[in-house]
C-alpha cells in the first residue's frame, strides 16, 4: 500500500520507462519478424497485435504500480479539485463549516485527551492502581481526596503477593528560595519509594531513593522537576549538592527528574519532590506523619504482573480486615461511638486502574469535558449537515453534467464515488485548517480551567495523538457529508434525469428537507444546552456569595512558611493587622485562618450541648476570624454580639467564643435562640465542651456559590493564628490598591512572601470558571448552529420556490392571493421547524441527565428555556423562510408561464 | 498441434526461472519463453509486462537499464535474493504437487 503510494508520486518516471521498454519490444520483434521475410508494414502489424494493444499492456501494468480503486480515486480527488477551483464561494463556505466543527471538536479533545485519557509518562502505567479506603477511616485530615495516612502506605507496600511496590504522595504550596528570594511554589511530598515505583529515572543526579525517607526529618534532600530546574537554574549541571529553602528550611539538591515527567497530578505539576520524612519542613507545624489516623495522602500501587486489579482488591480484604481490627485495638485509636466503630470495621479497600495518575482537576472537569466534548460532536454533525446540504445543492446545479457522464455509461456507484471525493476532499482541507486553528482554541481554553496554587501540565500543542484523533474526524466527517450526496446520485437513473430538464430537476429536495430538518432537531438541543448553562450561571451570580465583594482586596500571609515560630508568627500577623488598618486607603480590614470561595474550608463535625446532646450529622465549616470580619465582608450579626478584643487572647485547648451561622442553628436547633449554648469541636462521644455560641451570623457562601454549608467560627487569635488570608475593604477601587498594600506589607518585613493577592471579585470569578466555560462556549457554538442551520433552511427554501416557479404562477393566474403564495412557502418551512423541534425535544430528554450536575437551580427540561429556545428558533426560521416566501408572492403569473 | 494456454500462476515462476539464468530485458525473456515450451504452452506477450512490473514491486526483480545486444538501451531485469528465495520455494511446491498427482494417476492405473 505505501509503496503504491510512493509510485503516484514518481508515476511520471515510471510512465516514461514503461514506454520505452515497450517500444523496445515492439522494434525488436518488427525487426525479427522482417529478417523471417515479412514487409515492414506487416512486421509492425504482427508485432502490435502479439501485444495486444499498447495502451492495453500500458493500462495493466498501472494497475499493478497503483490499485485500480486508488487510480480511480486519485482521479477522482483531481476532478474534484479542478471543479472547487472553478466553485470557489462553494468550496469556501464548505470548508469554513468543516474547520468549525473539525476546530473547535480537536480542540476540546485535546483538553479530554491530556487531563482525562493520556497515560503517565512512566513505565507501564497500565499497572498503577488508585488505593482508597471506603467507609469511614475516623481520622482528621487535610488535602483534596482519596486520602489515606503515611504507615497504611507503608503496610500496603509491604504485600507484595499483589504489588510491585506501593507509593504514597501529597501536594503542599511552599515559599521556595534559590537566591536569597522567596517566592511561592509546589512541593510533592513523597514516599521514597515514589520513582521507583513508577520507574522514573533521574535527568540529572539520582532521584529520592527508600534510605532518604527513614528517620524523620534526617534527610534534607530534594529533587527538582526538570521545568523548574531550566527556569530557575539555567540547566546549570553543577546543580547538584547546592542548597535550597524550602519555607527557610536548607534541603540539598541531589538530582533533577526526567524531562517529560511532571508528577502524578495534571492539575498540579511540583517544582520540587520532597520525601515524606522531611514532612514537617514542608508542611510546617505537621508532626502526624507516623499517626495512622492523620488522612493527607494519595496512596498509588503498581499491580504484580499477572495480577488483574479484581483479584488484588479481593485478595487484600483478609489483610485489611485484620489490620482494622488491629488497629481498632491501638491506645491511639479515637474514642467513637458504636455505630462509628461498625462503620469503621466495615470499611473495605477499593481500587481503580489509575493510569493516569491522580488529579483533583480530573474529578472536577471530567464531566464539563465530556458535555463539551458532546457539544462539539453535534456542533461538527451540523456542520457535516451543512456540507451535505451544500453538496446537493450544487448537484441539482451539477444535474446536467452528472446526466451526461450517466448516459455515457457510468455507474450510479460510480458517480456517488466522484462525489464522495469531492466531500472527502473539502473535509481533508477542513481538517488542515482545523489543526491549525485548534491551539489558539486550546490556549483559550486552558485560560478557563480553574487554576490553583500549582501550574498546570496543559499544553496548547498538537501531538501525533491529537493529529490521528483529527485525522479520523476529518475522514468520519468527510463520509458524513458525503453520504447523502452520493446516496442520491446513487438513486437516479438515465431515465429520470433526461426526463428532467437541466437546471431544474426535483432531486434532493427531500433529502435536503431531512437535513434542515435535522440541523434544527441539533440546533434546538444546543440552544436548550446553552440556555441551561447560562440560567444556572446567572442564578449562581444573582444569588451572589451572601457577603458584599465591592472594593474588596485579599491575600494570604503564611509566617511558618516565611521561618517564623509560632509565637513570632502571631505577631507578626497582628503587626500586618494594625499595619493595613493604620493605613489612609483602608475603611475596614479583617483576617481570616481559611480564605473563602476557593473550594476549600476547615471542616470537623461538632457536637452541641443543648438540654440534650447533639452530634452533627455532617461536617462543619469552620473559620477564624479577627472582630473587622463582619464589617468588612458585610456579613450581618444577627443576633448575639460580635467578637471583641477581648476575645482574640490565646484559650488554651479552646476554641473560643463561637459565632454560627443561621443555617446551623435552623439545622440543629430548629431555630431555638443558640445564645450560650456550649459546644465543641468533634462528633465522639468523649467530646467536652470547650467554646460557647455568643452570636449568629447571616448565611454566606464559604467553599463556593453552589454550596450551602453550617457554619461555626472563632477568634482568630484565640486559636494558632499565624497564618491566614487578610481581606481589606478600600476606599475606592480596589485594583489600584495592589501595589500599596504589597508596599505595607514588605513595610513589616521585606522578606515575606504573600501569596493570592487579587480582588475578592476575581476569587468570585475563579470559583465560577467551570460555570463560565459551559456558558461561554455552549452559548457561542448555539449560536454558530443555529447560523448554520438558517443558511440552510432559507437554501432549501429558495430552492423550492425556484423549482415551483411555473405551479406558484399558475395558482396566481387561476385567482390565488400573494398571501397564499407566502403561506405554500412557509408551511413547508413550518413543517420542517415543527418536526425539528420536535425530535430536538427528544434529544433533551435524553441528554438531560448528562448535563444535570452541572447546573443550579434549574432542571434540565426546563420549561423556560426550552419556550425561549423554540420562540427564537420558530422566529429565526420563519423570518429565513419569509425572503424566499416573498419573493415567491411576487411571482409574475405571465413571465413564470414563459420559463417554460 | 495444440497449444495450452499458461497455467494460472505458473507465468510467474517460469520468469523467475528464465531470469535466473542471466539478466534479460523483456523481449529476450518472451523469446526464451517461446523456445523453452517448445510452442507448447501459449504465452500472451501483453501479460508479460503486468506480470514483470507486479514481481518487480514484490521486490523479486530488480531492474536495471542497460545496452542489449543490439547496442541499444533496455531495461534488464535481474533476480534478487528474495526472488531466487521465491523460486526455490515454488519449484519445491510444484514438485511436490506433481508428484501427488502422478502418485494418483499411478493409483487409477493399478487398481
Amino acid at each position: 500500500m505505501l509503496k503504491q503510494i510512493a509510485n503516484w508520486f514518481r508515476r511520471g518516471k515510471m510512465e516514461n520507462g514503461l514506454d520505452r521498454e515497450l517500444r523496445y519490444h515492439v522494434e525488436r520483434r518488427t525487426n525479427d519478424l522482417e529478417k523471417s521475410g515479412l514487409p515492414a508494414e506487416e512486421a509492425r502489424r504482427r508485432a502490435l497485435a502479439e501485444v495486444g494493444g499498447i495502451s492495453q499492456v500500458q493500462e495493466e501494468v498501472r494497475d499493478v504500480w497503483l490499485s485500480r480503486w486508488l487510480r480511480d480515486f486519485s482521479y477522482d480527488l483531481r476532478f474534484s479539485a479542478r471543479s472547487f477551483f472553478r466553485t470557489p464561494a462553494f468550496c469556501v463556505t464548505a470548508v469554513l463549516s468543516l474547520v468549525l466543527g473539525i476546530g473547535a471538536t480537536t480542540a476540546i479533545y485535546s483538553l479530554v485527551d491530556q487531563v482525562l485519557l493520556h497515560a503517565l509518562p512512566v513505565r507501564q502505567p497500565e499497572r498503577l492502581v488508585l488505593i482508597n479506603w471506603d467507609g469511614d477511616t475516623v481520622a482528621n485530615g487535610f488535602g483534596s481526596w482519596d486520602l489515606m495516612s503515611y504507615p497504611i502506605c507503608r503496610d500496603l507496600d509491604k504485600q507484595k503477593d499483589f504489588f510491585d511496590g506501593v507509593l504514597c504522595r501529597a501536594f503542599a504550596p511552599v515559599n521556595l528560595s534559590t537566591n536569597g528570594d522567596s517566592r511561592p511554589a509546589t512541593a510533592e511530598i513523597v514516599s521514597g519509594n515514589y520513582f521507583a515505583v513508577l520507574g522514573v529515572a533521574p535527568a540529572l543526579g539520582r532521584v529520592i531513593e527508600q534510605d532518604d525517607d527513614g528517620v524523620a526529618n534526617a534527610n534534607p534532600v530534594a529533587v527538582l522537576s526538570y521545568d523548574f530546574w531550566q527556569m530557575q537554574f539555567g540547566g546549570a549541571t553543577d546543580v547538584v549538592g547546592r542548597k535550597v529553602l524550602v519555607n527557610s528550611h536548607p534541603l540539598m539538591i541531589i538530582g533533577v527528574a526526567a524531562p517529560t515527567f511532571k508528577g502524578v497530578d495534571v492539575g498540579e505539576v511540583p517544582a520540587i519532590w520532597v520525601p515524606a520524612s522531611m514532612s514537617s519542613q514542608v508542611i510546617p507545624g505537621f508532626e502526624n506523619l507516623l499517626d495512622r489516623r492523620t488522612r493527607w495522602m494519595q496512596i498509588l500501587g503498581r499491580l504484580n504482573y499477572g495480577m488483574t486489579l479484581e483479584q488484588a482488591q479481593a485478595g487484600l480484604q483478609p489483610w485489611f480486615k485484620a489490620m482494622l481490627q488491629e488497629d481498632m485495638h491501638l491506645a491511639s485509636f479515637p474514642v467513637v461511638t458504636p455505630e462509628r466503630r461498625q462503620a469503621f470495621l466495615n470499611s473495605t479497600l477499593e481500587l481503580t486502574a489509575a493510569p493516569q495518575g491522580h488529579s483533583t482537576l480530573r474529578r472536577r472537569l471530567k464531566q464539563p469535558l465530556w458535555v463539551l466534548l458532546a457539544v462539539t460532536a453535534v456542533l461538527l454533525g451540523l456542520a457535516c449537515l451543512n456540507v451535505s446540504g451544500l453538496f446537493l445543492a450544487r448537484g441539482s446545479a451539477r444535474d446536467r453534467e452528472i446526466a451526461t457522464r450517466l448516459a455515457l455509461g457510468a455507474s450510479p456507484w460510480r458517480i456517488g464515488r466522484q462525489l464522495l471525493a469531492d466531500s472527502l476532499l473539502i473535509a481533508f482541507v477542513g481538517g488542515l485548517l482545523g489543526i491549525a486553528v485548534a491551539p489558539i482554541a486550546v490556549r483559550a481554553l486552558v485560560a478557563f480551567i480553574p487554576r490553583g496554587a500549582a501550574p498546570m501540565a496543559l499544553h496548547a500543542g498538537v501531538d501525533s495523538r491529537l493529529l490521528l484523533f483529527a485525522f479520523v474526524v476529518s475522514v468520519t466527517a468527510g463520509l458524513l457529508s458525503g453520504l447523502a450526496p452520493s446516496w442520491q446520485a446513487g438513486r437516479r437513473s438515465v431515465a429520470q434525469s433526461l426526463r428532467e430538464r437541466g437546471g431544474t430537476g426535483f432531486g434532493g429536495v427531500r433529502l435536503r428537507k431531512i437535513i434542515v430538518t435535522a440541523q434544527i432537531a441539533l440546533t434546538l438541543t444546543l440552544v436548550v444546552g446553552a440556555a441551561l448553562f447560562l440560567r444556572s450561571l446567572d442564578a449562581l451570580m444573582a444569588k451572589g456569595p451572601g457577603f458584599s465583594t465591592t472594593s474588596l482586596v485579599s491575600f494570604g500571609v503564611d509566617s511558618l512558611r516565611n521561618g517564623y515560630s509560632p509565637a513570632d508568627g502571631k505577631l507578626l500577623m497582628r503587626r500586618i493587622d494594625e499595619a493595613i488598618r493604620a493605613s489612609s486607603i483602608t475603611q475596614s480590614s479583617a483576617i481570616a485562618r481559611f480564605a473563602f470561595l476557593t473550594g476549600g474550608s476547615w471542616n470537623n463535625p461538632m457536637t452541641i450541648f443543648a438540654d440534650k446532646r447533639i452530634t452533627t450529622d455532617r461536617e462543619v465549616n469552620m473559620d477564624s476570624v479577627t472582630p473587622g470580619f463582619f464589617q468588612t465582608m458585610g456579613v450581618q450579626i444577627l443576633a448575639g454580639r460580635n467578637f471583641d478584643e477581648r476575645d482574640m487572647h490565646e484559650t488554651v485547648g479552646k476554641l473560643g467564643p463561637t459565632i454560627v451561622n443561621e443555617a446551623f442553628v435552623k439545622r440543629y436547633l430548629g431555630g431555638r435562640n443558640p445564645i450560650g449554648l456550649r459546644v465543641a469541636s468533634g462528633g465522639g462521644p468523649d467530646a467536652k465542651p470547650e467554646a460557647e455560641i455568643v452570636g449568629v451570623m447571616s448565611d454566606f457562601s464559604y467553599r463556593g456559590l453552589r454550596e450551602e454549608s453550617e457554619q461555626a467560627f472563632f477568634p482568630f487569635f484565640a486559636g494558632e493564628g499565624t497564618g491566614g488570608t487578610f481581606y481589606v475593604k478600600v476606599r475606592g477601587t480596589p485594583e489600584s490598591f495592589v501595589t500599596s498594600l504589597r508596599a505595607i506589607v514588605h513595610d513589616v518585613d521585606p522578606r515575606l512572601a504573600i501569596t493570592d493577592l487579587r480582588t475578592v471579585n476575581e476569587q468570585l470569578d475563579r470559583s465560577l470558571n467551570t460555570e463560565h466555560l459551559l456558558a461561554t462556549l455552549s452559548s457561542s457554538f448555539g449560536t454558530l448552529a443555529l447560523l448554520l442551520s438558517l443558511v440552510g433552511l432559507y437554501g432549501v427554501m429558495s430552492f423550492v420556490v425556484t423549482q415551483r416557479t411555473r405551479e406558484i404562477g399558475i395558482r396566481l393566474a387561476l385567482g390565488a392571493t400573494r398571501w397564499s403564495a407566502i403561506w405554500l412557502v412557509l408551511r413547508d418551512a413550518s413543517a420542517m421547524i415543527v418536526t425539528g423541534i420536535g425530535i430536538g425535544l427528544l434529544f433533551v430528554l435524553a441528554l438531560g441527565r448528562l448535563v444535570q450536575a452541572q447546573l443550579y437551580d434549574v432542571k434540565s427540561f426546563d420549561p423556560a428555556a426550552i419556550a425561549v429556545t423554540v420562540v427564537i428558533l420558530c422566529s429565526a426560521g420563519l423570518a429565513a423562510a419569509l425572503i424566499p416566501a416573498h419573493r415567491a408572492s411576487g411571482v409574475s403569473p405571465t413571465d413564470a408561464l414563459r420559463v417554460e | 498441434m495444440k497449444r495450452f494456454p499458461i497455467p494460472q500462476g505458473t507465468l510467474d515462476m517460469l520468469i523467475l526461472q528464465i531470469v535466473s539464468l542471466e539478466p534479460a530485458h523483456g523481449y529476450g525473456i518472451a523469446q526464451r519463453l517461446e523456445q523453452i515450451s517448445k510452442a507448447i504452452v501459449q504465452v500472451n506477450q501483453g501479460s508479460l509486462y503486468p506480470a514483470l512490473h507486479r514481481l518487480e514491486q514484490k521486490g523479486w526483480l530488480k531492474a536495471e537499464w542497460k545496452e542489449s545486444e543490439t547496442g541499444r538501451e533496455a531495461k534488464f531485469y535481474a533476480l534478487t535474493a528474495a526472488g531466487r528465495k521465491q523460486l526455490a520455494a515454488e519449484k519445491h511446491d510444484w514438485a511436490r504437487l506433481a508428484g501427488a498427482v502422478q502418485l494418483i494417476f499411478g493409483l487409477g492405473d493399478k487398481s
